[in-house]
């Protein structure tokens, strides 16, 4: 804008913003902090955290504001030009394989977990698991939307691999994940966790379990393919450093190896389509279809009452998951589903429900799925507002007792319709369902 | 029984440099790998802007980026501002939308009628 700018930060945010501003060409910001937090603090708390000082630098806080107003500027602070940032050495050691494990573990380039440590002959066999170029440019990554996008070749890529563990030929199922771009490590106070779907023939060829135990530790495929996206997250993408490039208060576990799993396509009923299919690829194209959530709960169906209205009350309880928008002032409310059947599952579903294709259930359960008054009052402050001036259909539905269902759909976001993925081994009528929503896919065959 | 010593020490002997030799190796067993890092862009340093001299009769803008459950902190902020400040004009602020969404008309309002801006960030 050309004028003179005072930040104040809230002071657990010190290390995003202090970074920030570096990659953003301003390493000498004139930030003012003030304890953290400040929401919800009455007006004395806030008063007092004015007049007192910087938690960081101990100077007066309404003083340094005007400081940062009307202190001269140094020369420092007028430079122009580039900053010079090391470029990391390609190759790392000679150590011993000890101390190497330990170089990477400090650094930050593992998820805590031992490595395969990426020699030259390891990447080179992983390279073999593709026919393109090791220098070719593969995407960029970034941890977020305001943060700096890193770039990636194909060699870089197959080193996060190797690390991983994965076998080569994985690889182009791991490149397929690299190239859309999208971190596993999305920096968000709330705490994202991430998903892999693998359709197409794929699956079979490299070995993955779609059957019993998907989504659990038993296959090597599954689990170093979802781990690589983590590392790449970290090392490609520039992400994951707790402070800075991740900002998740409580961090989630399914970042390990994000739910990574193939869909039992043999097992979908006649009519249900493979989720490639659903999202624009042929049927005998092999992708990764990548979803955006925060955590998954279980159900059985042993109980004679049906799946899909068991699905429907089970639902309910995404709409206070994820973000907490719903119940977050201003923000508007916004709710994800998505369902991973198993097979015995969607079968009943199919032949004894009557739900001839996915997207019939999909819209069963979008249009079916309702809160209660209390609840959409809590989440529509502008609705009540509405209801209270005597506006329709609000003011009728004011009038409901807080328990009473709104006619409202709580899944009402076209661009987030309710995912049906079909996984597992039959050995019994399991479900699990997640706030997850999908975001991207992309061609492993472009990979091979 | 001199011919059992002289076998026995050809064999400590034949262990003992098998061990030496397996230590050397241990230490001298280094490697080399692949840096597992991506490429990081070019910083283009942006200059901040000219600082005021003073504050009397100038307007600063605060402004509320709408981080959840933080208006009181900005309007006891701009209430201590006038208070202390009385020679400057504190004009308190709310950017449309979340705090997700960009303001282009607040920012063209901040730079044609402000002097100054302040900014709060964090919850």
């Amino acid at each position: 804008m050309g004028i003179p700018a005072a930040p104040v930060i809230t002071s657990v945010f010190q290390d995003l913003v202090k970074t920030n501003a570096y990659k953003k060409g301003m390493p000498l910001q004139r930030f003012t902090f003030v304890p953290h937090p400040v929401a919800g603090k009455p007006a004395s708390v806030c008063r007092e955290y004015l007049e007192g000082k910087d938690p960081l630098t101990g100077k007066p806080v309404m003083q340094e504001i005007v400081e940062a107003l009307t202190k001269p500027l140094t020369e420092e602070e007028k430079k122009t030009g580039f900053i010079e940032r090391p470029t990391p050495p390609r190759l790392v050691g000679p150590d011993t394989p000890e101390n190497l494990h330990q170089i990477f573990l400090k650094n930050g380039w593992t998820d805590g977990l031992p490595i395969v440590l990426p020699t030259e002959g390891k990447v080179a066999e992983m390279l073999r698991g593709t026919s393109h170029r090791p220098d070719e440019v593969v995407g960029t990554m970034r941890p977020s939307g305001p943060h700096e996008a890193w770039e990636y070749t194909v060699e870089k890529v197959a080193i996060n691999a190797v690390m991983a563990g994965a076998e080569p030929k994985y690889f182009p199922v791991i490149l397929a994940i690299a190239s859309t771009g999208i971190t596993s490590l999305f920096t968000s106070t709330t705490s994202f966790g991430r998903m892999v779907v693998v359709n197409g023939p794929v699956r079979d060829q490299i070995g993955m379990n779609s059957g019993i135990g998907a989504l659990g530790p038993f296959n090597h495929a599954n689990a170093t393919i979802g781990r690589a996206w983590t590392l790449i997250s970290r090392n490609l993408g520039g992400g994951g450093t707790p402070g800075q490039t991740y900002l998740g208060s409580l961090g989630n576990n399914l970042n390990y190896n994000n739910l990574c799993f193939p869909e039992k396509e043999e097992e979908l009923p006649e009519g249900w389509k493979p989720l490639h299919v659903q999202k624009g690829f042929k049927a005998g194209e092999s992708v990764v279809s990548l979803f955006s959530g925060w955590s998954i709960i279980n159900n059985g169906g042993f109980k004679p009452y049906p799946y899909h209205e068991v699905m429907k009350y089970q639902s309910l309880g995404f709409f206070t998951s994820g973000t907490g928008n719903c119940f977050k002032s201003g923000v508007p409310d916004s709710a994800a589903f998505t369902v991973l059947l198993d097979p015995l599952v969607a079968k009943d579903l199919k032949e004894a429900k009557g739900f001839s294709t996915k997207e019939e259930l999909s819209q069963w359960l979008m249009k079916n799925t309702f809160k209660t008054a209390w609840a959409y009052w809590a989440c529509r402050p502008d609705d009540l507002k509405k209801a209270k001036e005597g506006v329709e259909p609000y003011a009728s539905w004011l009038k409901l007792p807080e328990g009473a269902l709104v006619p409202e759909p709580v899944f009402f976001d076209p661009k987030k319709p309710i995912e049906i993925i079909i996984v597992g081994g039959r050995t019994n009528p399991f479900w699990q369902a997640g706030d997850f929503n999908y975001i991207a896919s992309g061609s492993v065959d472009k990979w091979k | 029984m001199k011919k059992r010593i002289n076998w026995l020490l050809i064999g400590v002997f034949l262990v003992a440099s098998l061990l030496v030799a397996y230590g050397s190796n241990a230490q001298e067993a280094k490697m080399t790998v692949l840096n597992p890092l991506g490429s990081t862009p070019l910083i283009r340093c942006v200059p901040m802007a000219p600082r005021l001299d003073t504050l009397s009769g100038k307007t600063i803008y605060i402004v509320n980026v709408k981080f959840p459950l933080t208006d009181p902190f900005l309007v006891e902020m701009q209430k201590a501002f006038a208070e202390k400040y009385p020679q400057a004009h504190w004009v308190l602020r709310d950017k449309k939308g979340t705090y997700f969404d960009d303001d282009r008309a607040l920012w063209a309002e901040i730079k044609e009628k402000g002097h100054g801006v302040i900014m709060a960030i964090g919850h």
